[in-house]
Formats: structure tokens, C-alpha cells, sequence
């Protein structure tokens, strides 16, 4: 079916391809030879190609699959099971065969290429649990005859959806057993013609059906009950038809087993029946297969989303005809959508009283409080209720205008979205997607090792304009933007127009790499990373190579560039279309922004996906692959700058300080910190009472200010005493930055004064990455070292987040640095922080100019009750949770967050968060924070 | 657009049966097809078991409904852009101001004849009654009385407390009440002692209606009031009597006595403190005692006792040539009450309203969010510094100029109050 759709240009390249096979491989590195060693074979996603060009194919890694099948041979192992372990093994081969010479085995279990978010089409391919077989020893009740009967367990996984889509021809006689199960029972009939067996005897099995796959059920078996409930041949169709959604069901069946078989372990068995499912929920949800059952979770929290017309027709007086889209159609929309007539009133009329269009409105459902966005555009309103426990008021026009950037960035303009009948199934997706993510995030990482991440966290983090950057050694740095650069480059093998003497069919316009969701390389325009990344996020993309190595991700599809689209004519020309193509491989994530028309040819109809671009994508990830080591390096590297763990401070407990020396013996760098956090560990008891801290030389400048009541401190005298704290370093700030960004030479400015660790800035942000110099050994070293933020002996940086609007990015302390520092308060104080966050940057907001807000392009106000706000911080306390001793009151510790923005001369907001104990200047942390850091 | 610049428009309209009652604030008055509307949708929510709270508009325009007693309902729409705050501010501000609104009905004609309409036209009538108070609470915005929006009374502190106190329990125990209260240019200087016992909101509405009753110029009078949570259904007299220009007092009492038989006392009560009443009047807008040094970069400050719901509140008279980069008197109130409202609708904990209230309103669950205690906050804008902390007892906001330092914010903050609490026992 994909030949049949693909166009003109997919059979030209496989063309090229054919011709010059041999020279592509020894023009790209040997990296490439051993994954596509066999060239004539068609990709491996070229059957998912959608009929509009696009993709979506997902396949997980060797890595993944394995382990998930080691854990199935573990259990298989141990259960002494000789039965089925020679199936297990042959399953194995199967894996490897298919990795081998990496042709498409339809059908195998394991391979997980069910990228079916966007369409249904029937595959045969059912996945299966690992088959958590039980021996039951139940000489009882089902006992009978001579042989010995015995009970067993088989979880299998069905999925009645697939049977509707699917193109099986029905199965007449045995119904739902046959056609979902697999299982072939043929009821054998007496001489009146009536059914005489009762029991369900397995007679055979459907070739790769469930039944089948899971290669526990063996033909002779009797099937007595489908999860816990018995079942006989009259009932069995009425089960099966219960089932709602795609789930696991648990069979019992009874089997004739030798008797030697018969003393299995009954307690020892049924602790494995809990076998984790191999494919993590975050997978499944991207899939698409279980969507039904997330969405269920979530029945019980109103949510909504909906298109409204505007213009109603009183002539035909439809029911529901104002709806153009909805989701979920389902319990949890039910109320929200009874009561579209206030929004549609309210859109109406509200503009005309204030003067204002209608942005979002709050309604109390029973107990719990919804918050309603709207989006109006041209004749349509887009209405999203959300939970405002999960989404506070603050922050829901950021979640709007970002849904709506997203969705414009694929389909051009939110009625091209919603009024094309074909994108409902796709835009139920999206939706679903949305929702999980704000409703219930922490179950889509359920059971991974990647960070749990809080509803706070994900709010602030996404709704950022900006993209999580990870800073690398400099020359690890240069070699990824080479190649980068190389690819981007495009000039040559069969990518150069020279080769054919045809016009190329796009142009690269520029791509961004992702390493575990961190930005490593960034080659596109600010705007294009954000519309890109928004993607990202919302398609779980960036989570998913965090978390999973992803086999082969190809996504490919026509978008809507908004800086491109909206831009005033000049470069692009009006015509050019706009694709974007990402590729997975392992931890590496490449987007590539192509543009056709322009430059390159026209594209015409629905271009699917190019084989030569999206291998060219995989060779350069091949090739970063060598990097690998030293990119894992970096993020296993201690946090840079260091960071204390909120635990160290609060003197709860004596192994405390134990776990901390033994932590301090495997790094150097922590060792650093650890001395320093002795040496005033009894300080940091007694330094909550303002009144006994014991001055740091820094703190003396200060107080000496500002002791004395009657003193009436002049400013002046102030700003003489601590020059680098005055409040209108922001000037200075750009002067300094200037003589930086010109000479690029380290400590110039006389920051030396200031900075422990001057570090050379380069003041262009893009395409500079190849220029940079690079550092000594030694130097590197040295920054290390006097990596620390806050002055003083201790260290007192917890948390911190820097965001560059400029450049769209923001680098805060790794995933792991922060797992590194394990501890009961500190993960709360990560949320707590992440909560403030989302307060201070509502308080930014209302001052940044227009042109820097991410979503909107609606008017916004010009003022605020307190006008542009610059800094704004907020102490807080907390307490050891569940102190026990009465007779002492808990101990406390409290520690600031604070947010500073700076407008010039490059808009940067900087959000820190400390401990109390030194009293920083927050602009002098904000400062070494974006000099000290190689952003 | 409908609305011009102007005050906060507000509806009143029976609540099952939509009648418009009366409308305040803005001088044009909204179309009756959208004060239909408006009441339309609610009432539409309400039939499919949902609630609209409030709604934001681009430009800063709010419209907040709320139900009261099911019997009436009242909107407040404000068309934004005339007032520069955010929605949360705005809308803090509006539910505050419904709260008062009906409050103040309530102390006016009581709950009976609120909750049981039986003629609507007789009840447009006598709700004329309240407007003066009404325009009151709308025009309030600017004044230097904050007690509207925190629910803690203004006060006053006297130079010699004691010996007011005695003297107001004397006049009150002379005119056979327990409810006392002098208040000096709108703000409480000396109470009885059980004047602490009423609500704190009521005491706000008293002192509102004090105003209002004064500006009438009348010496003394006698006025029926019910009480919003006290006594609702069961009117008092409030028994006023000016003492001199800007210092009144004033008692809850019952049937007995009379209004005359009470002046009678008031001459030999109150002539032996004349001359104590003038050094507390001389105390004026600053409401602190001049012996009661407040540093001379604080702008402004509002301390609020969270145990006996009161608040001093004031802003200081730059001794210097006016600076131009310093903000303006009207602008230091303002900026003190969007600060307010912006610490205890995101960090703090807000005065007198109960948990059950805050989480109806619609920020209320951000402060619920927190798993940590927040204790202070500042901020930095264009035109000030503004430092918020709190204790177990007191709140203290404070405005400085954007020459101090910020990191002496706090050590000034703490200074501050731990200074006024000691030399005032606030």
C-alpha cells in the first residue's frame, strides 16, 4: 500500500538508490554499511507511510526487547518448565534472525512497529504479556479420570478493537473465541443435533493469534475460566464480548500433565504472577493501543475539549450541530459539554462589555473547580476545560497557547485542524496525549528509571520557551556541530544536485539534536526550535529517549513553520512547504526542517517520507554514536556547579553525614563539598535566628549597612560599601557582557573581581559552536573545581534554571545530578520549587515585551497593578516529615527561591533556588550562573 | 465596548427569577439584554449542577458572580484597562467587594427581608437605604482604608491607649452596652473589650457605615443595624455621637437607652480626655504614635495582627524634596493593596477567609500547592521594592524605594516589625 501512495519523488530516490549503493557506503562511515548492509531492501517503516505522506514508526531497541525477554527466560528458567523453554528459545532466534539482516519479519511478537496512532490498519500482530505461566496443583474439584489433571494460568493480551478494523474474514463458527482469542473449539454434536460438550476443549489454534503467540495453550487443554470467572461454551461468547477495551485477560485451563509435573511450588508460582508488562506505559500511549484504558482512568476529572461554531444556523436545528470536534466523548466531558451554551454566550457577549475577547472563565463542578481557556479564531472557539488542581489559573493561558501553537505548527491554523472530518481519529490522539500529560504524568513513567516527574515540574518545564539544553565539553561540542554542519551541508553523495543533475528535492534548513531529551546541537532559527520542540514534548518524544532506546523512530511530516508561515516576504518564498523529519536512534533524537519549493523542487501532492534524507539522518547518527561515550561522560560528570542536597542541611540524623563521607569518597568533587559543609555543619544548626549568623565577609558589607535602626542608611554609603550588588546592576551587566562578547577572552572586564570561575562567552549563539576554542585539560579541571555558585564555605545552590529567550534554551541541573542527590526533602523541595516557579515567571510575564511571549498573539495588557516586575523571590520553611520526638521541636530549614529577569541586553531569566544560610545576592548568582555556565 | 472607564459596575438581580434589582458603580448603565445575559448563563450552569465563578477578558476585564443565601445574586463586571492589575488581583479585589456589597445589605435591612423577596418593588425600594454605602465600597479604591479588602479593621494607635480604652468602656458601660469602639478618621483608636468579639468583617462594614453616617454632618445618631454573622435577623442600635471633627464614638446597644439619656453621659465621659483625643487625631493618616520611629526608606507599610484581626496601615510623608522617581501617595496605597492581594492569593495565608472560601475562589488552590511553608517574599518592579513576611501573629507588607539594597530588605523587614511590635504591643 505504500508504493501504491507514495509519489513520484520516493520512486526517483529508490532509484538513485539502487544505482549507487556501493559508493554511499564507502562515502559514509562503516557505522552505516553495518546497519543498512542490505540496500535493496525497502525501510522498514515504508509500509506505515500514511496516504497524506506522513509517518509515525516507533520500533524499540535490541536493548529493550531483550530485556524484556530476559526477564519472560528468567521466569522460564526457574519454573522449570522444560515445555516451553525450547518455544522461549526459538523465539530468541527468531529476534536475532531479524536483526540480522534487518528485513521486516511481520508478526514476530516482539517487534514492536505498531506505530498505529494515526489509523488503524490491520496487523496481525498482537502483542503479548510475557507469558507469566502458573502451575496450579489442584487435584481437586477438577479432577478426573485416571490422569491427572492440573490447573494452569496464561495472561494473554486481547484487544477487540484490532478485530473491528481488521480484515480477518469472520470466523462463523467459533465467534469471539476464535476470532480474538484464536482458540478453535468445535462443539461436537449429539444425534438430535444439539450441543452435548460443556467444556471448552482446545481443538486447535488460529495462526498467530493471541492463543497461539503466547505458546502456553496447547491443543487438548480445557479452557475453564476467563479471569476468574468460569466459563463452558454456553457462556464463553458472552465473556469475551464483555471485554470493553484492549486489556490482559488471565485464562485458566486445565491440561493433562505427567505426574512428576505435579509438584510445582504453589506459593513460589504465584509470586511471579506479577510480571511487569515489557512495554512501559509512556510506549503504549505513543502506540496508541491504550489509549482506552488511560482514558478511563482519568473518567473521574473533568476535562474537555471542544471546537465551537460561532454561527449557528437556526434553520436546521440540528442537535449538536455547534460541535465541530469533542474529546473525550466520554463520562468525564459529559458536564463540561451540557454547558457549551455559557461559552458560546460568554464569547459573545463579554466582548462587547469589557472591551476585551474572553480568555478563560472559572466554574465550579459539584466540589471540584474547572478552569476554562478559550481560543477564538475567525468564526470558531476552542474551549478546554482543565482540573484547575492540575493546572493553575496562572499558567492555563500557557498550556492554551501552546496546544494551539502546536496544533497550527501541524496543521496551519486550528479550522484546517478541526474541519477536516479524515483528522478526528489523529486529533483524539493529540488530545489524549494532552491530557495524560497534565491529568496523570506520573503514569506515563510508571515503573522507569526515568525522574518522577511532578505536575508542577512538567507545567513549568513545557510551558518554558525553551528547550532543555545540556552544555558538553567543547571539543565533543565542535565535533556534533560538524556534523551537523556536514549533514546540513547536503552537497554530497546523492544528496549533492551535482550527482543526478536534478534539483534537490529539499532543502535542509537547518536541525536540532537531542541526546535523553537533552538539546546538544542546535542549528535552527529560535522559533523554529521552539514549534519543533513543542512537538516533541507533546508527542513524549523527549521522554521516550530519555527513558528507552528507541530501535528506529522515523517521523515525517508536512508542518507549518508559525515564524515561517506569518513571516513578511523576503527570504521564503510564499510557495515553499515546510516538512519536518525526525529520526530516532537509541539516546539520539535529529530533527531536520526541510523546505521544498524555494530552492529545491516543488513538492507536489503528499511527499512521504525520502529514504536518501532519512538515511542520511541515521548515518549521522551513526556517527554520533562514537560520541556517545563522551556525551554519557558529561552527564555523569558531577553537577556543574555543585549542588547540596536540602537534607544535608536539616541535622535529623547522624547516618546523614555517614551516607554524605561515604558519598564524598567516590568524588572528588563532592569530597570538596562535604569538607565545606563540615567544616560549618554546627553553623548551619544555628542559623535560622537571623540574629547569631555568623557574618561572611560579604554578609558583614551588608549588615553593616543596614544594623543600627535609627541608622537611616544612605544609599549612597551602600553602594560604595558592595559594589556588586546594587540594585541597577542590570546596566552593568550589558557593559560587561559586551566587552565579553567582543573579545572572547576569559576574565576581560575585570570580572575576575567578581567570578571565581570567568569562563569565556561567546556572544553569538548560533553556528559558533566549530569556532570554539578549546580548553586545556587543565583549565577544564579548574573550572571544575571553582564551580561553585554561592560564596562562603558551604555550598548552599539547590536548584537553579537559566533560561536564554534568545537562543530558546535553558540549562538546569541534569536529571541525574539531581537523583545523585538523593533525600526525602529534597525531591519536595525540587516540587516546591518548581511551584514557585510557576508564579514567578506569571509575575515576569505580565513585563516581558510582546514579541517574547511565546503563545499569544492576542493583545495583552500593557500594565500591572505593580508594573514590570524584574526580581521577585520567596523564602520558605520546611520541616523533617513525620518528626517523632516530641520533647524537641522539628528542626527546620529555610531556603529562597528566586526569579530575576533581565531584559538587557539579552532577555534572560534566571531562577535560583538556596539556602538560607548565606544570604546571596541573588544578581550576583544570576550572573555567574549565565558567565560561569557554558550555555 | 459598554463599559467606559469608570468603577466596578455591579448587578443585583433576584436569583431565581432574574429580576434586576439595582445597579451601582458606572454611570452607564449595561444594556438590560446583558444584564440578562449575564444572569442567563449562570442561572443556565446552575440548572446543570455546574457554577460560574468568574471569567477573564483580554484587557484585564473580569466578571465575577456570586450567589448569596439563594435568594440573591450579585455580578460585579469591571472592564479592565482603567484599573492595571492582573486577573488574580482583580478578581480577589471583586470577590471581596460582593462579599462587602451583600454584607452590607444584610447590616442594612436584615437577612429576613433578603432571603424571603416577597415584593420585589418594595425591596428595590428599600435598597435604596444601602446605595450610600454601596458607592462607598465602590469608590473605596484609592482611600487609605484597607480593611475592605483584608477583613482586619483599620486601626489607629493611640500616644495613650489606656487611658482611651477606660474612657470608651466607661461610656460604654454608661450607655449599657458592651460594644464600644472610638474610631479616629475611619480607623479603630480604643475599643471595649468585647468589640473584639464581633466579626472581623462587621467590623469593617460598622466602621464603612461610620463614614457614611458622619458625612451626613449630624452630631449624633441613632441607627438600626443587623449584624452579617452576629445577628442577622435581630436589629441593634448603633448609637454615634461625634466628639470632635474626625474622631467619633460609637456603641452597640438594645432598645435602652435613648439616644438622648446616652449624649447626656457623653460630655462627662469624654471632656477630661479632650486633650488626649487631639494628640490622637494630630496622628493622623500615619496612624503610628510619634514616638513610634518607622525608618525613613520605608514607603509605606501595612502590619496586620492576625489574632485580634487588625491592621495598622500608612504611608510615610517623604521628608525630602519630592522625588519624581518615588511613587505617589494614591500610587504607595494601590501598590500596598496589589501587594497584598498578590502575597496571600499566591504565598500567604489570607486573613479571615476559611479554607472552604479560599478554594471556591479560583487561585485559591495555588497556595494549596505548596509543600513547603512560604514565610517572605519580596519583589522587585520598576517603581519600588515591595517585602511581604509572615509569622505565626503578624503579617508585614512593606513598599521601600528601588535605592535600598535588596538584600537589606529583609534584615530591614525583621527589624521592623519585631521594632513595632515591641514599642506599640500590637
Amino acid at each position: 500500500m505504500a508504493s501504491g501512495s507514495s509519489t513520484q519523488s520516493l520512486v526517483i530516490s529508490k532509484q538513485r538508490k539502487d544505482e549507487n549503493e556501493s559508493e554511499k557506503v564507502d562515502g559514509k562511515s562503516d557505522g552505516e554499511s553495518s546497519y543498512c548492509s542490505s540496500d535493496d531492501l525497502e525501510p522498514e517503516w515504508l509500509d506505515d507511510i500514511q496516504k497524506n505522506g506522513e509517518l509515525f514508526y516507533l520500533e524499540l531497541s535490541e536493548g529493550e526487547e531483550e530485556l524484556a525477554l530476559t526477564r519472560a527466560t528468567n521466569h522460564q528458567v526457574s519454573t522449570n518448565h522444560v515445555r516451553f523453554s525450547d518455544k522461549e528459545a526459538e523465539v530468541i532466534t527468531d529476534q536475532r534472525k531479524k536483526k540480522c539482516n534487518g528485513s521486516r519479519t511481520k508478526g514476530t511478537a516482539t517487534l514492536k512497529k505498531l506505530a498505529k496512532m494515526l489509523r488503524r490498519k490491520h496487523r496481525s500482530a498482537l502483542r503479548k504479556d510475557v507469558p507469566a505461566s502458573i502451575l496450579k496443583n489442584q487435584p481437586g474439584q477438577y479432577q478426573g479420570g485416571t490422569v491427572q489433571k492440573q490447573l494452569k494460568e496464561v495472561c494473554v493480551y486481547l484487544n477487540p478493537k484490532r478485530l473491528s478494523a481488521s480484515s480477518v474474514p469472520l470466523f462463523e463458527d467459533g465467534g469471539l473465541l476464535e476470532a480474538l482469542l484464536g482458540v478453535i473449539h468445535r462443539p461436537s454434536w449429539d444425534s438430535e443435533g444439539m450441543r452435548q460438550e460443556d467444556k471448552l476443549t482446545v481443538h486447535g489454534l488460529v495462526p498467530n493469534s493471541p492463543a497461539a503467540k503466547c505458546g502456553d495453550i496447547l491443543i487438548g487443554d480445557v479452557l475453564v475460566a476467563v479471569d476468574d470467572v468460569d466459563v463452558n461454551s454456553e457462556n464463553i461468547e458472552r465473556v469475551l464480548s464483555c471485554i470493553p477495551g484492549p486489556t490482559q485477560v488471565r485464562l485458566t485451563l486445565e491440561t493433562l500433565i505427567p505426574l512428576n509435573r505435579a509438584r510445582a511450588d504453589d506459593a513460589f508460582e504465584a509470586r511471579r504472577m506479577k510480571s511487569s508488562p515489557p512495554v512501559s506505559q509512556l510506549v503504549r500511549l505513543l502506540w496508541g493501543d491504550d489509549t482506552a484504558e488511560l482514558q478511563m482512568s482519568i473518567e473521574h476529572i473533568p476535562h474537555i475539549v471542544m471546537y465551537l461554531s460561532l454561527k449557528l444556523d437556526s434553520a436546521s436545528p440540528q442537535d449538536e450541530e455547534e460541535i465541530l470536534y469533542q474529546y473525550p466523548a466520554s463520562e468525564a466531558s459529559r458536564q463540561l459539554k451540557g454547558v457549551r451554551g455559557i461559552f458560546l454566550t460568554l464569547c459573545d457577549m463579554l466582548e462587547n462589555v469589557t472591551g476585551g475577547q474572553i480568555l478563560s472563565s472559572s466554574l465550579l463542578l459539584g466540589k471540584q473547580l474547572v478552569h476554562v481557556g478559550y481560543w477564538k479564531e475567525n468564526n470558531n472557539l476552542l474551549v478546554i476545560g482543565l482540573p484547575a488542581e492540575r493546572v493553575p489559573l496562572l499558567y492555563l493561558q500557557t498550556v492554551l497557547g501552546d496546544v494551539v501553537r502546536t496544533l497550527k505548527m501541524m496543521y496551519n491554523s486550528l479550522d484546517s485542524a478541526f474541519l477536516v472530518a479524515d483528522h478526528a481519529p489523529r486529533l483524539d490522539h493529540f488530545f489524549c496525549l494532552f491530557f495524560q500529560q497534565l491529568i496523570q504524568p506520573s503514569r506515563l513513567t510508571e515503573g522507569h528509571a526515568a525522574p518522577p516527574q511532578d505536575a508542577s515540574g512538567t507545567l513549568f518545564l513545557d510551558g518554558l520557551p525553551a528547550v532543555r539544553w545540556l552544555t558538553l565539553p567543547p571539543e565533543i561540542k565542535m565535533e556534533v556541530d560538524t556534523l551537523l554542519s556536514d549533514f546540513e551541508s547536503s552537497d554530497f553523495g546523492e544528496m549533492s544536485e551535482d550527482y543526478f543533475g536534478l534539483r534537490r528535492m529539499y532543502v535542509i534548513l537547518g536541525s536540532c539534536l537531542f541526546y535523553k531529551s537533552y538539546l546538544i546541537a542546535n542549528h535552527l532559527p529560535k522559533e523554529d526550535l521552539l514549534d519543533i520542540s513543542l512537538y516533541c514534548q507533546h508527542y513524549l518524544l523527549l521522554p521516550l529517549s530519555w527513558e528507552q532506546r528507541v530501535g528506529q523512530l522515523v517521523v515525517w511530516r508536512e508542518v507549518f513553520p508559525q515564524q515561517r508561515a506569518t513571516a513578511a516576504p523576503g527570504f521564503n518564498t510564499p510557495q515553499g512547504r515546510y516538512f519536518l523529519l525526525i529520526v530516532g536512534l537509541r539516546h539520539f533524537l535529529q530533527c531536520v526542517l526541510l523546505e521544498a519549493g524555494g530552492c529545491a523542487s516543488p513538492a507536489v501532492g503528499c511527499p512521504g517520507p525520502d529514504s536518501v534524507y532519512v538515511d542520511q539522518v541515521k548515518a549521522t547518527l551513526l556517527q554520533l554514536e562514537e560520541l556517545e561515550g563522551g556525551i554519557e561522560e558529561r552527564l555523569s560528570a558531577p553537577a556543574a556547579p555543585c549542588l547540596s542536597c536540602a537534607d544535608w542541611f536539616l541535622p535529623s540524623s547522624s547516618s546523614t553525614r555517614d551516607r554524605l563521607d561515604s558519598l564524598a569518597s567516590s568524588s572528588p568533587v563532592l569530597s570538596k563539598l562535604v569538607k565545606g559543609s563540615h567544616s560549618s555543619g554546627h553553623r548551619g544548626r544555628n542559623l535560622f535566628g537571623e540574629k547569631s549568623r555568623k557574618p561572611s565577609p560579604q554578609r558583614s558589607l551588608s549588615d553593616s549597612g543596614s544594623e543600627g535602626l535609627d541608622g537611616g542608611f544612605g544609599m549612597s554609603r551602600n553602594r560604595g560599601l558592595s559594589p556588586h550588588s546594587t540594585p541597577d546592576s542590570g546596566r552593568r551587566l550589558g557593559t560587561r557582557r559586551d566587552s565579553l562578547g567582543s573579545g572572547g577572552s576569559e576574565g576581560s572586564g575585570g570580572s575576575t573581581l567578581l567570578f571565581k570561575s570567568p569562563r569565556m562567552k561567546h556572544p553569538n549563539p548560533f553556528y559558533l559552536g566549530t569556532l570554539k576554542k578549546t580548553l586545556t585539560e587543565k583549565e577544564t579541571e579548574e573550572m571544575y573545581n571553582t564551580m561553585k555558585l554561592s560564596s562562603g564555605a558551604e555550598n548552599s545552590l539547590f536548584h537553579f534554571l537559566l533560561m536564554d529567550s534568545v537562543r530558546g534554551v535553558f540549562i538546569a541541573p541534569s536529571h541525574r545530578d539531581v537523583s545523585q542527590l538523593s533525600g526525602s526533602i529534597h525531591p519536595q523541595l525540587i516540587r516546591n520549587f518548581h511551584h514557585c516557579c510557576l508564579s514567578i515567571r506569571d509575575a515576569f510575564r505580565q513585563s516581558l515585551p510582546a514579541k517574547a511571549r511565546r503563545a499569544s498573539s492576542r493583545p495583552q495588557r500593557t500594565g500591572w497593578g505593580l508594573g514590570p516586575v524584574k526580581e521577585h523571590g520567596v523564602l520558605f520553611q520546611c520541616k523533617p516529615q513525620n518528626w517523632t520526638d516530641q520533647k524537641k521541636p522539628a528542626p527546620t530549614m529555610t531556603y529562597w527561591v528566586i526569579g530575576r529577569m533581565l531584559l538587557e541586553p539579552v532577555p534572560q531569566e534566571f531562577y535560583v533556588c538556596f539556602h538560607d544560610s548565606v544570604p546571596e545576592v541573588p544578581v550576583e548568582m544570576a550572573f555567574r550562573l549565565s558567565f560561569g555556565l557554558d550555555l | 465596548m459598554m463599559l467606559q472607564e469608570g468603577p466596578v459596575q455591579l448587578l443585583c438581580l433576584t436569583a431565581n427569577s432574574g429580576v434586576p434589582l439595582f445597579t451601582r458603580g458606572s454611570s452607564k448603565q449595561l444594556p438590560f439584554s446583558v444584564m440578562g445575559s449575564l444572569n442567563g448563563v449562570h442561572m443556565f450552569g446552575a440548572g446543570q449542577g455546574i457554577s460560574l465563578l468568574s471569567c477573564d477578558t483580554g484587557g484585564g476585564g473580569k466578571v465575577v458572580w456570586k450567589v448569596f443565601k439563594d435568594s440573591l445574586m450579585l455580578i460585579a463586571v469591571s472592564a479592565g484597562q482603567r484599573s492595571q492589575s492582573s486577573h488574580t488581583e482583580e478578581e480577589v479585589y471583586l470577590q471581596r467587594l460582593l462579599e462587602n456589597v451583600w454584607g452590607c445589605m444584610v447590616l442594612v435591612l436584615g437577612q429576613d427581608e433578603l432571603v424571603t423577596v416577597r415584593n420585589v418593588e418594595r425591596l428595590k425600594r428599600d435598597l435604596r437605604a444601602c446605595f450610600s454605602l454601596i458607592d462607598l465600597l465602590l469608590e473605596e479604591r484609592h482611600q487609605g482604608i484597607m480593611g475592605n479588602l483584608t477583613h482586619c479593621a483599620d486601626s489607629l494607635l493611640p500616644p495613650n491607649p489606656a487611658l482611651l480604652q477606660e474612657t470608651v468602656a466607661g461610656f460604654a458601660q454608661a450607655a449599657d452596652s458592651e460594644y464600644g469602639c472610638l474610631v479616629i478618621h475611619g480607623r479603630i483608636a480604643a475599643t471595649t473589650e468585647k468589640w473584639s468579639h464581633l466579626m472581623p468583617q462587621e467590623v469593617v462594614l460598622l466602621l464603612a457605615l461610620m463614614q457614611t453616617l458622619s458625612k451626613s454632618g449630624s452630631s449624633s445618631c441613632d441607627y438600626p443595624v443587623f449584624l452579617p454573622q452576629g445577628s442577622p435577623t435581630v436589629a441593634l442600635r448603633l448609637l454615634r455621637f461625634q466628639l470632635l471633627p474626625g474622631a467619633n464614638v460609637c456603641v452597640l446597644c438594645g432598645p435602652t437607652p435613648s439616644l438622648q439619656r446616652a449624649e447626656s453621659d457623653l460630655r462627662q465621659c469624654w471632656s477630661p480626655v479632650v486633650d488626649s483625643l487631639r494628640d490622637t487625631l494630630a496622628v493622623g493618616e500615619r496612624c503610628l504614635p510619634s514616638s513610634v520611629s518607622v525608618r525613613q526608606d520605608v514607603l509605606s507599610l501595612m502590619l496586620i495582627n492576625r489574632d485580634t484581626h487588625r491592621s495598622v496601615s500608612c504611608v510615610q510623608a517623604l521628608s525630602n524634596q519630592p522625588d519624581s522617581s518615588l511613587p505617589s501617595r494614591a500610587r504607595c496605597w494601590e501598590l500596598l493593596k496589589v501587594f497584598y492581594i498578590f502575597s496571600t492569593t499566591r504565598y500567604f495565608h489570607q486573613e479571615s477567609s476559611s479554607p472552604e472560601e479560599q478554594s471556591q475562589s479560583s487561585s485559591g488552590d495555588f497556595v494549596q500547592g505548596f509543600s513547603h511553608q512560604p514565610l517572605q517574599c519580596y519583589l522587585v518592579t520598576e517603581e519600588c521594592k515591595c517585602y511581604g513576611l509572615q509569622t505565626d501573629q503578624h503579617q508585614l507588607f512593606l513598599l521601600f524605594p528601588l535605592s535600598v539594597p535588596t538584600y537589606v530588605l529583609r534584615s530591614v523587614a525583621n527589624q521592623t516589625l519585631s521594632h513595632l511590635v515591641a514599642s506599640t504591643g500590637f
